[in-house]
């Protein structure tokens, strides 16, 4: 049963353990503590991993500077992208969905509570033992963050950095597989009564996909880092060709889909703020759905795009495959534009951040049909013009639309509200910094800069557009800084967000901010369910209501 | 056809179309933002939620899209057939070169005589690599240690490197001239200065350089 009548809602889920406890957080199997601790988590990595990135822009900013030695950038670029991609976009992607998912489809709590909280457990060791790297006399891995062998191996990398890589990733990637696994089931068996699949909301739904990906692609990854582990123990398996091009196979077909798991929830969570601020329900919500099943579905078939030039994968078909995505993204763009175009628009910060990662999502999009035509590709691939279209989906993208879902859902998580004024200095501060950045990569890539190199000669003519890139960097940073000032002065004020601060559609908005411990109670009940947008129905109803008794 | 003619062609093209869709999709968001405003609007410009002819007929749309899109796609890497560049069937080498990259530089050996070069790949010791104008060569890359990617960014060619296998490249320098080249998969701390040069001279000066034993010319 899915209803919570009736059932008494303790502040304290176990007796003697205060709730408020660092053991009441870490020992919680309510889902909301669970993924608030996922995605808290995930955001302090987030700085490390930018605090890495600002350390590697400084190095780029003029030609032959000594900010960094080689390994040292190595050792950062590797942990750059690695705590990214492992340790922050992932575990947010799918700790959002663990938080929301109950909530909207009227759940008290996620299936396999105890579970879910291994998987954070998991997910944590993962990434302390991954970061442990920089204490390692040989410095953290630097082989990349997707470790190609036999670069990887003990022979051509010796030192624990690379042993501990690949621990953290196994960890942390199993705690992912665990929490995907929970939140599925929670879709699948404990919706609210009325709470039809096909009346889920949107961002639901992106995490249904996002997760089925997760099962479908996460298990490939573990058996790839198992074999670079054999690597570690026997460097000379990798003389053979098979070893060194399979791997390169089985870590693609993990790591095609798991861009889109760094993508979907993000969509999601545009998709609400967007139906949300422009007052409408959400044009096409069916061929949505649709469109994230065939895009989880297509990403398992592209890995090979990834491989052009190997000259060891059947570029044809990855090219076709891959071009195909063209038709569940542009349903996409297109729902969302029909939204925005037939709505009422009310310009708060989570909507200007939904705003911005239309386009700028949209040049990573269409930089990546060029990178997925092989005949280009044969130029691109690992030039800038990839570092640019790469950061475009997935910093002007995802980390856009992150920020849109952290200001909308900040005040029903923490009960507090986030101030405008800073959020939207964040904003713009982001939107200049974003562009600056990574816009210029792409003249970099085209004039012929190599990706991963830590210094450049004067007479490359890479100098005004990495300046220019750096520039923006600081940008980022200052916009960062802002952010987190935004928190911490919301943070220190008592709870006054309303239920249901922006007049929003979905479930979650119709309990108490922050919500009960089984989401839903006597006082806040679940309202009928009738479509996608539960509480738009009700607006309506009584809209309609009012309009006839008047 | 050589890699950066079709590059060429085919990049002005998608290009073309990208800046397209792009100036659309931001046009219509920025129309948007300025005329649907809530304090503008009193009422939604339109209430319905769904459109099934028009989305199922956009689905047709795309589908159309994506055709011409690989239809592209395909002509031009059959054009360098699959990554490979000149077709073996129709074109004889004029040189064919072994290329064994390793950390962190390159050997250069010609199959037709017994000329090699290599360097070290510091300050201003990098290996060039003779090759004939306006002739077909052929480079048969090999790696000793780990992964690596033979790059001509002015050519708009490039081929990983691996141990125990060997990639072929096929290419015609139509002009004499001197161009860099890199390493562009990531090999290591020294990966950054793994640069070669490739130089075309006439063909009567590379058999004069292959008589030679690799002196230079």
């Amino acid at each position: 049963m899915t209803t919570t009548a009736g059932r008494s809602t303790p502040t304290e889920p176990r007796p003697g353990v205060k709730a408020g406890s660092v053991v009441g957080w870490l020992a919680s199997t309510d889902h909301k503590r669970i993924g608030l601790l996922t995605v808290g988590t995930s955001l302090v990595l987030l700085l490390v991993a930018g605090g890495l990135a600002m350390a590697m822009r400084a190095q780029l900013t003029q030609p032959q500077l000594e900010v960094l030695s080689n390994d040292l950038y190595n050792q950062f670029f590797t942990m750059h992208g690695s705590m990214m991609i492992y340790m922050v976009m992932t575990p947010f992607a799918i700790g959002i969905g663990l938080y929301l998912v109950p909530l909207q489809i009227g759940a008290p709590n996620v299936a396999a509570p105890r579970t879910t909280m291994l998987s954070y457990w998991l997910y944590l060791t993962g990434a302390v033992v991954m970061l442990s790297g920089f204490s390692a006399d040989s410095g953290a891995a630097d082989h990349g963050w997707y470790a190609y062998p036999p670069l990887a191996s003990s022979r051509y990398t010796p030192g624990q950095g690379v042993n501990l890589w690949i621990i953290g990733v196994a960890l942390s990637s199993l705690g992912m597989l665990l929490m995907a696994g929970t939140v599925l089931w929670t879709v699948l068996l404990k919706r609210a009564r009325g709470m039809a699949m096909l009346r889920m909301p949107v961002f639901s739904w992106s995490i249904v996909a996002t997760n089925l990906m997760v099962i479908g692609a996460f298990p490939t990854l573990l058996v790839a880092v198992g074999i670079l582990a054999g690597g570690r123990v026997y460097p000379d398996m990798f003389t053979e060709n098979i070893w060194n091009i399979g791997y390169q196979h089985l870590f693609w077909f993990f790591g095609h889909p798991v861009v889109y798991v760094m993508f979907f929830p993000f969509v999601g969570a545009v998709a609400e703020v967007l139906a949300t601020f422009a007052g409408r329900r959400f044009f096409g919500y069916k061929f949505l759905v649709l469109s994230l099943l065939l895009f989880a579905a297509l990403s398992m078939s592209v890995w090979g795009h990834h491989m052009f030039t190997t000259g060891q994968a059947a570029s044809n078909y990855y090219s076709l495959t891959s071009i195909m995505l063209v038709i569940p993204a542009g349903i996409e763009y297109f729902d969302m534009l029909a939204t925005v175009v037939g709505g009422r628009l009310r310009f708060t910060t989570p909507m200007l951040f939904a705003l911005a990662f239309l386009p700028q999502f949209l040049i990573g999009g269409l930089t990546g049909i060029m990178v997925g035509t092989p005949a280009l590709d044969y130029q691109m691939q690992d030039s800038y013009f990839l570092v640019a279209h790469w950061h475009y989906t997935l910093a002007a993208g995802s980390l856009f639309a992150l920020f849109a879902g952290v200001y909308f859902w900040f005040p029903k998580a923490s009960g507090r509200m986030l101030r405008e004024g800073l959020g939207k200095a964040h904003f713009w501060l982001w939107v200049a910094g974003t562009n600056l950045t990574f816009l210029p990569m792409f003249w970099l890539g085209l004039n012929g800069m190599p990706r991963r190199i830590p210094t450049y000669l004067p007479r490359d003519g890479f100098t005004t557009e990495n300046l220019i890139a750096t520039i923006g960097a600081g940008l980022l940073a200052v916009g960062g800084l802002v952010f987190i000032a935004n928190v911490v002065v919301a943070l220190r004020r008592p709870h006054q967000a309303p239920p249901d601060p922006w007049q929003a559609h979905t479930l979650e908005w119709a309990t108490s901010s922050p919500p009960p411990t089984f989401n839903f109670s006597e006082r806040y009940p679940i309202p009928p369910i009738r479509s996608y947008a539960p509480l738009l129905d009700l607006r309506e109803q009584e809209q309609s209501s009012r309009a006839e008794a008047g | 056809m050589p890699f950066s003619t079709v590059f060429d062609q085919l990049f002005t093209v998608w290009a073309a179309i990208a800046g397209g869709v792009f100036v659309l999709v931001t046009g219509i968001v920025l129309v948007a933002v300025l005329i649907n405003r809530a304090k503008r609007r009193r009422k939604l410009p339109f209430r319905a939620s769904e459109n099934k002819p028009v989305e199922l007929g956009y689905v047709v749309v795309l589908a159309g899209i994506v055709a011409a899109l690989f239809y592209g796609s395909y002509q031009a890497n059959s054009a360098l057939n699959h990554g490979k560049g000149l077709a073996a069937e129709t074109t004889t080498p004029a040189a064919r070169i072994d290329v064994t990259a390793y950390r962190w530089c390159w050997d250069f050996a010609y199959q037709s005589a017994p000329v090699t070069v290599t360097g070290t790949c510091t300050t201003n010791d990098f290996p060039t690599v003779v090759v004939p104008a306006g002739q077909p060569v052929e480079f048969n890359l090999t790696s000793r240690d780990v992964v690596h990617a033979f790059w001509l960014p002015d050519f708009a060619a490039k081929r990983d490197a691996y141990p125990d296998h060997v990639n072929t490249l096929r290419m015609v320098f139509p002009e004499e001239g001197r161009w860099r080249g890199r390493c562009s998969e990531y090999c290591g701390t020294h990966h950054v200065t793994m640069d070669f040069y490739v130089r075309a001279v006439s063909p009567a000066e590379y058999q004069q350089y292959l008589d030679s034993g690799g002196a230079a010319v």
